[in-house]
């Protein structure tokens, strides 16, 4: 541009029109006239001042709430990284960034993406929904889960530290006061493997803070886990067995659990790490205990962590797609025994990342059994999935578009990650990127799909407002070929080779890398898209004054913590009280009751009467009533005879 | 013009370049000061190379012209009647101006980047101060309409 600056041209520009705004006046517009619902008010004891309650709140929705904040703000930190290492691979060269910066990225991404995104975010739908839905007033150990959640904040201010030092350090330039340690703290640039002895060597200060950062981050997540086992244990309503415990809060005692073994395990890792690092102990040095002594601990947590991440996403869709499609669960107790198999199993099968170390054949023939043998139950989730689906009454909501793609992309995952399990193809495409390809497929697609399901399926549940429908479709439908897009390239380029972690590639692998580029920008648009909406949404979206907001009355599955919304609507008045149901309704519903508390939820609701507290004791969580029928399947009406 | 209209986008004009600036600090040292985001700015404001000057008028514009200009414009923008929204559409057009005049001699991959981001920058910027605004004034609209069913 020329000699104008553009804060001239447009000031001048915008103060003319102001004024010629101004001077016709303000346009005449329709006065509100009042009297709508503005959505659910929270509760009334809370301490008015808005910092005081929220830092202080030992609430298990207000922590969850904040858990899904911090959630969110972390995922997009990592997704910031993302998008730019796909920058730096538009081209083969490193045009874009240098390589520091780019083994920077690859590592943050990593280590916010897997600790403080996932675990944090179900964590928190945990900390929201799990009381509601085992009938507890609140969660085990109110105070310590606020202990839990304030520790993740510092800790990913620690491992993240790099940068936040480097803004300090020339803050305080700026003013003429010079802290030359601050600017030294460069992003770490590891890996989030972690591999020594390269871990124990890099001179970069910041990486032993990342190391503290980490440790508290594997304290917190500790800490929570022993609450949610806790309290499923011994806090759920004298209603609520094991029998009739819900699918969600069965995959999250099972994670707790994992986490409840692996990652004690990360922390001592990290502390001998440490100590290698600056006391001159050898844990990990060649005379000492070796680097492959890292690579069994670290994976002996790493492997089991994959799995922290994904149960509970399986079970946050086992827990939504029946409801999305008017069936229930197929096979609800073997997903129940998938999770727990894959729980134990998941301990067991850390060593094939270390096929290429060359161990003794039959031990590594033995983990290779070991692995295979973990598809199995991931398969019976995925077969159960599609029962679930088949005849059911598809509606092409925005949570069911991502529940169908994240199943369909999570089996191409799976079948990739049987590859990687087999010793000779592992051999060849070990450290490439069919392998990020082949995780990406699998943590991307089932992951924040779930997620996002979540997100839509408890939206007006959470807000007492209703999304934007046409806008959540618009982010599935972009959604979901950004992750195809993005990843399928890397199997064929990773399968030809191509390593992984290297900012430069030969150019015949130029067009691959642009394709997954800009799948990648997809997955950008598709994520503001969803902000865009949850914040409009939240702000002016329509309120709700019907609890179904899903008809999950008509097919018997108005589980608790839908109940218990309709009760807070009512208090509001926002709900009429015992709506009878519609009358085909009911006669399919009358078809669907085999089980006792079936028939005393009928009575209930067709009598049209029932307090609130009655409802809550009568009618159990009709997924979790599945599991005392043998064969779910037959067990239903006209409408879900379709079994085996 | 009120006066509790002025100071109330005034306020908001203060959290909203609280806002963009945070952002535009993180972004540049997260992208290892290659997008010269500052040296953008001050192009932008006319100064090139003078960054404290140009900080200062950077503010100046984001605390208080723009804003005015935004309370005057509003019932002309579209998306209304949702100030937040409006902000955003207004935020648009300071961005095409910004990247005009701002993106120096970036090109390539870097520039599509940069495009994006400060976008998005600049619709926080907006967003926030209809969002304050409308918080203060009350000026939010409440939805209305029957809920549907899914
Ligand atoms: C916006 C979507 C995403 C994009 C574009 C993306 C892209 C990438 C790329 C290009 C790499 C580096 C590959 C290499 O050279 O080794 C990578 C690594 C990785 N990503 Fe993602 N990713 C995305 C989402 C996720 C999510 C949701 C997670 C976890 C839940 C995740 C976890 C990881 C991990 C653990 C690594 C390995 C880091 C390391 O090598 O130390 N990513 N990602
Ligand atoms: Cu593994």
């Amino acid at each position: 541009m020329g000699r104008i600056p553009g804060i001239v041209l447009l000031g001048g520009a915008l103060l003319a029109l102001a004024t010629v705004a101004l001077w016709r006046g303000r346009p005449k517009r329709p006065r509100r006239d009042g009297g709508y619902v503005t959505g659910l008010d929270v509760g009334t004891e809370k301490p008015a001042n808005f910092v005081v309650r929220w830092l202080t709140t030992v609430d298990h929705r207000d922590i969850g709430v904040l858990y899904l904040l911090l959630g969110t703000v972390a995922a997009l930190w990592g997704g910031v990284d993302g998008m730019m290492i796909r920058t730096e691979l538009l081209t083969p060269t490193t045009t874009v960034w240098d390589v520091e910066t780019y083994n920077a990225l690859f590592t943050t991404h990593g280590l916010t993406m897997l600790l403080f995104f996932v675990t944090p975010v179900f964590t928190g739908i945990a900390n929201y929904f799990l009381p509601i839905l085992i009938g507890a007033d609140d969660m085990a150990f109110p105070r310590i889960n606020a202990i839990a959640f304030w520790l993740l904040p510092p800790s990913l201010a620690l491992v993240r530290g790099g940068l936040i030092t480097e803004v300090l350090g020339k803050g305080l330039e700026f003013v003429g006061v010079s802290v030359p340690i601050l600017l030294d703290m460069r992003p770490v640039e590891m890996g989030w493997t972690m591999y020594t002895p390269m871990t124990a060597e890099m001179a970069n200060p910041q990486i032993d803070v990342t190391l503290l950062g980490l440790h508290l981050s594997g304290i917190a997540t500790t800490i929570a886990a022993i609450n949610v086992i806790v309290t499923v244990f011994c806090e759920r309503d004298e209603d609520v067995g094991w029998a009739n415990l819900d699918i969600f809060s069965w995959g999250m005692l099972t994670t707790s659990a994992i986490v409840l073994f692996a990652f004690p395990v990360l922390g001592s890792a990290l502390v001998m790490l440490l100590l290698d690092r600056n006391f001159g102990t050898s844990f990990f040095a060649v005379e000492g205990g070796g680097p492959e002594l890292w690579q069994h601990l670290f994976w002996f947590f790493g492997h089991p962590e994959v799995y922290i991440l994904v149960l509970p996403a399986f079970s946050l869709i086992s827990y939504v797609l029946p409801k999305l499609v008017g069936r229930h669960l197929f096979g609800f107790r073997f997903v129940v025994y998938s999770t727990l198999a894959i729980g134990v199993l998941s301990f067991g099968v850390w060593a094939h990342h270390m096929f290429v170390l060359g161990m003794h054949p039959q031990l590594r023939a033995a983990f290779m059994v070991t692995s295979l043998s973990i598809a199995v139950p991931s398969a019976v989730k995925t077969f159960n999935w599609i029962a679930t689906m088949w005849y059911g009454r598809l509606r092409l909501s925005a949570p069911f578009l991502f529940c169908a793609a994240g199943v369909g992309i999570f089996a191409i995952g799976g079948v990739t990650g049987v590859f990687t399990a087999v010793i000779p193809y592992d051999m060849r495409v070990h450290d490439t990127l069919y392998v990020v390809g082949h995780f990406h497929l699998i943590i991307m697609a089932i992951i924040p799909f779930s997620m996002f399901a979540a997100s839509y399926f408890w939206f007006p549940l959470l807000t007492g407002r209703l999304y934007d429908r046409r806008l959540a479709r618009a982010q599935a439908l972009t959604m979901i070929p950004g992750v195809l897009l993005t990843f399928l390239p890397m199997l064929v380029m990773g399968n030809d080779g191509m390593p992984r972690r290297y900012a430069e590639y030969p150019e015949i692998y130029h067009p691959h890398q642009i394709v997954a580029s800009i799948g990648a920008l997809l997955i950008g648009v598709s994520v503001v898209l969803w902000l865009i909406n949850m914040i409009q949404s939240y702000r002016i979206g329509i309120p709700v004054r019907d609890a179904d907001v899903w008809d999950l009355k008509e097919t018997n599955q108005f589980s608790r913590e839908w109940r218990w919304f309709e009760r807070r609507l009512a208090k509001q008045g926002g709900a009429a009280v015992g709506e009878a149901p519609e009358p085909e309704a009911e006669t399919r519903q009358a078809e669907a009751m085999v089980e006792d508390w079936d028939e005393d939820d009928e009575s209930d609701q067709s009598g049209g009467d029932a307090s609130d507290a009655g409802d809550d004791h009568a009618d159990d969580d009709h997924d979790a009533g599945d599991d005392h029928a043998d064969d779910p399947a037959n067990r239903g009406g006209a409408d879900e005879g379709q079994g085996e | 013009m009120d006066t509790q209209r002025v100071v109330s986008v005034i306020a908001a004009g203060v959290v909203a370049t609280g806002v963009i600036s945070g952002t535009l600090i993180m972004l540049e040292v997260q992208m290892r000061y290659a997008m010269h985001l500052f040296d953008a700015v001050a192009r932008f404001v006319g100064l090139p190379g003078q960054r404290f000057l140009g900080f200062v008028i950077y503010s100046f514009a984001g605390v208080v012209v723009w804003p005015l200009a935004f309370l005057a414009l509003r019932p002309y923008l579209p998306r209304g009647p949702d100030p937040a929204a409006q902000g955003a559409v207004f935020a648009t057009a300071l961005w095409v101006v910004f990247v005009i005049t701002g993106s120096g001699g970036l090109d390539g991959p870097i520039l599509v980047v940069y495009l994006v981001f400060t976008l998005l920058a600049h619709w926080a910027y907006g967003f926030t101060l209809g969002a304050v605004y409308g918080y203060l004034t009350g000026e939010t609209p409440t939805a209305r309409g029957e809920p549907a069913a899914w």
